[in-house]
């Protein structure tokens, strides 16, 4: 280690001496009348600002929540029992915000931007407010370009467009995590020269845990890592163990850092997981403070915590960058009650769901998607030409499997027409089910649904149809990889496409043992 | 919340009919007696407050109290509120009639906090500059602290004007404490 030399140290105390000027500081004060639940009650205070932070002793700070006749009640962001009554609370004249800025960009932070990866401090002196408005009807413009999320099941027909807002809900232990983190991961194919020279914009990607366990946190950034999806994500944690405010805090801490990218041009992807617990989280905070409870004893404005986080996602008009926030957040249903309030609430909101079932993850189809009942809005507008025109009959497809299922149950014999029917949809179904952390790019998705539904499958067994996939891909990569380039470059199925991938898989058919 | 209704109240209609028969300043002063002394006896705000005690004997304790000092408007205030069974509130109720005679007035009440006592000469210093600051009238409240250890804390209101030498220590003691990245 090297020394340090007594005049180097006496250099750096005079340097850091010479910038300080006495002078009268001038602050306002209030006294803590009441605290304890992590809420307290101040007396005093009398030009505080809603949801202003404000600094009690023992560095613990707080939030107005609340602004009384004759006292101001507000939310602790640290430990309760480090405040007693009587204590000296001041004004920051700031209101609730975060350090915003590329460096956040590969950080594990708390809702108030403190870093927690212990990658030392974040430098940016450019801080955004938690709260914002979101934006009017004249700075936005309709969803226009396609945010793959790697997962073929999704991007065929439920597709989600930047600027969207799409609900990943379903019961616990359905995968909607994993879906999510699915999207970021396959999102990095954005950050590359590739994509680049193509026109695809590069997507930033923020990660918001509320109320979940340090220990799934942690899984989730060490995935990251592991795959290079860090350097564009940021991941914002409020952990079961931080106080409920910080919870609650945490989505539109998530949706800030996204819209300083939108608002610079830039692309992002906000995933809210969960926003039920965040809405348990604001529950507690308003029982807590005296507000009347509602049904399931949330407060009355709690379809408002939730419209005016997912309002701020948004496609930005061209006048303004053209950037987007796009939002996927989560909802746990309990037994698969989606008529419960916050899922009917959240559902409402969004345009579009992902709907996950138990049942179907069990039956071994993951992504556990139900097809059925999942929509998309708005995406469809944003899909490419060439997943338009094969999607379109694999959901045909698959409505009519899904009315003949129930049919077939019965096992009286069926004409060869159900039968045909059943065949293809097992192996669409069969089709659709991928691993987790491997999206596939949307050519080759777009050239295995295509054989799909163009009979190619109807000769293969089900237990092989992943084992086809696999393998007529990688000829394609052999033979004609070329396909794959005029995919992405042309997005659309052109007459003369259709006939190369006829000639290749045709080869590939008489091979295919 | 109810309470600090009703003394307002009561605070406000003393206020009106003193100034009316301009006799705010005696009123005014009995006020401040009245609020003082049942602020230092404990056994006199606790007497106003029982409800066991009779009316007519807390009444005719207040007088034997306060009859010679106060002027028979002050006197007759203080009947009435025992007669509307309000003499617990009386302790409030004399403290906003205070506030309120103060913000009628254009008096600002400063708490000055020193570490040793302040000379004439800075008191006035910091009267004038106040005035001035503020301005308003200021009435002066001063304490001796000696934590403070150099320089003065005035507050006023909820605003608190630190020029303490304890304060500046600290804001010096946050900045190495920040600077500290760069020992290291």
């Amino acid at each position: 280690m090297a020394e340090v030399r007594p005049d180097e140290i006496s250099a750096i105390l005079r340097k850091q001496l010479s910038g300080y000027e006495s002078e009268t500081d001038i602050y306002d004060v209030g006294t803590v009348l009441q605290v304890g639940d992590g809420i307290a009650r101040v007396y005093g205070l009398s030009q505080v600002m809603m949801s202003e932070l404000i600094e009690f002793p023992n560095d613990v700070f707080g939030m107005v929540l609340n602004l009384d006749e004759d006292s101001v009640g507000c939310v602790l962001f640290g430990e309760s029992t480090k405040i007693k009554e009587g204590d000296t609370v001041k004004r920051t004249k700031r209101v609730a915000s975060m350090p915003v800025g590329d460096v956040m960009l590969g950080r594990v932070i708390t809702p108030l931007g403190v870093p927690v990866d212990g990658k030392g401090a974040i430098n940016t002196d450019k801080f955004l407010p938690i709260e914002r408005k979101a934006l009017g009807v004249i700075q936005r413009q309709p969803v226009k370009e396609p945010l793959q999320t790697g997962i073929a099941a999704i991007d065929a027909m439920i597709p989600i467009g930047r600027g969207q807002r799409e609900l990943i809900i379903g019961d616990r232990q359905t995968g909607k995590t994993a879906v999510a983190v699915d999207a970021i991961i396959n999102q990095k194919y954005t950050h590359t020269e590739e994509a680049k020279e193509l026109g695809i914009k590069p997507v930033y990607c923020i990660y918001v845990a509320v109320g979940q366990k340090s220990s799934t946190v942690a899984q989730v950034v060490a995935k990251l890592n592991e795959v290079g999806a860090m350097e564009y994500t940021t991941v914002i944690a409020a952990t079961a163990n931080e106080p409920t405010p910080l919870q609650f805090i945490a989505p539109y801490a998530g949706a800030t850092l996204g819209e300083y990218f939108r608002d610079n041009g830039k692309h992002s992807l906000v995933v809210y997981d969960d926003l039920s617990k965040q809405a348990v989280a604001y529950r507690e905070l308003s029982l807590l403070l005296r507000r009347p409870p509602g049904r399931e004893a949330y407060p009355g404005d709690v379809f408002y915590l939730h419209s005016r986080l997912l309002e701020r996602a948004s496609k930005l008009s061209d006048d303004l960058g053209g950037g987007s926030l796009t939002a996927l957040p989560i909802i746990e249903t309990q037994q698969g009650d989606v008529s419960a309030y916050i899922p009917t609430n959240v559902i409402s909101i969004t345009d579009g769901q992902i709907y996950l079932e138990s049942n179907l993850f069990n039956a071994g189809v993951r992504p556990a998607i139900n097809v059925g009942i999942s929509v998309s809005r708005v995406g469809g507008n944003a899909q490419i030409k060439a997943m338009k025109k094969v999607a379109g009959s694999l959901k045909l497809d698959l409505a009519q499997y899904r009315e003949l299922e129930a049919f077939a149950k019965f096992g009286s014999d069926l004409d060869k027409a159900t039968q045909r029917t059943l065949a293809k949809g097992a192996r669409l179904v069969e089709l659709l089910k991928q691993g987790q952390y491997a999206p596939v790019p949307v050519e080759r998705q777009v050239i295995s649904i295509y054989l799909a539904t163009n009979g190619y499958l109807d000769n293969i067994a089900v237990s092989e149809v992943k084992r086809f996939e696999k393998e007529v891909l990688e000829y394609f990569e052999v033979k004609n990889n070329k396909i794959f380039e005029t995919l992405k470059r042309e997005r659309q199925l052109s007459d003369s496409t259709i006939a190369e991938i006829k000639k290749v898989a045709d080869e590939f058919i008489t091979v295919f043992k | 919340m109810n309470e600090s209704k009703v003394s307002t109240r009561y605070a406000n209609s003393l206020l009106g009919s003193a100034s009316d028969k301009g006799t705010l300043d005696t009123v005014a002063k009995d006020m401040e007696l009245i609020y003082s002394t049942i602020k230092s006896s404990s056994e006199l705000s606790r007497t106003l407050s029982s409800p066991i005690i009779k009316p007519q004997l807390k009444s005719s304790i207040l007088e034997e109290i306060f009859s010679k000092r106060i002027s028979g408007e002050a006197m007759d205030f203080l009947k009435f509120i025992v007669e509307k069974n309000r003499e617990d509130l009386l302790e409030s109720i004399t403290s906003k009639f205070l506030d309120f005679r103060d913000k009628k007035l254009g008096i600002i009440n400063v708490k000055v906090i020193s570490a040793v006592p302040m000379t004439e000469a800075q008191k006035k210093k910091l009267k004038e500059n106040y005035e001035k600051l503020l301005a308003k009238k200021v009435r002066f409240e001063f304490t001796i602290d000696p934590t403070v250890i150099g320089g003065f804390v005035a507050k006023v209101g909820d605003t608190v004007y630190d020029a303490s030498l304890k304060n500046q220590l600290e804001i010096l003691k946050k900045r190495f404490l920040k600077g500290g990245a760069s020992l290291n």
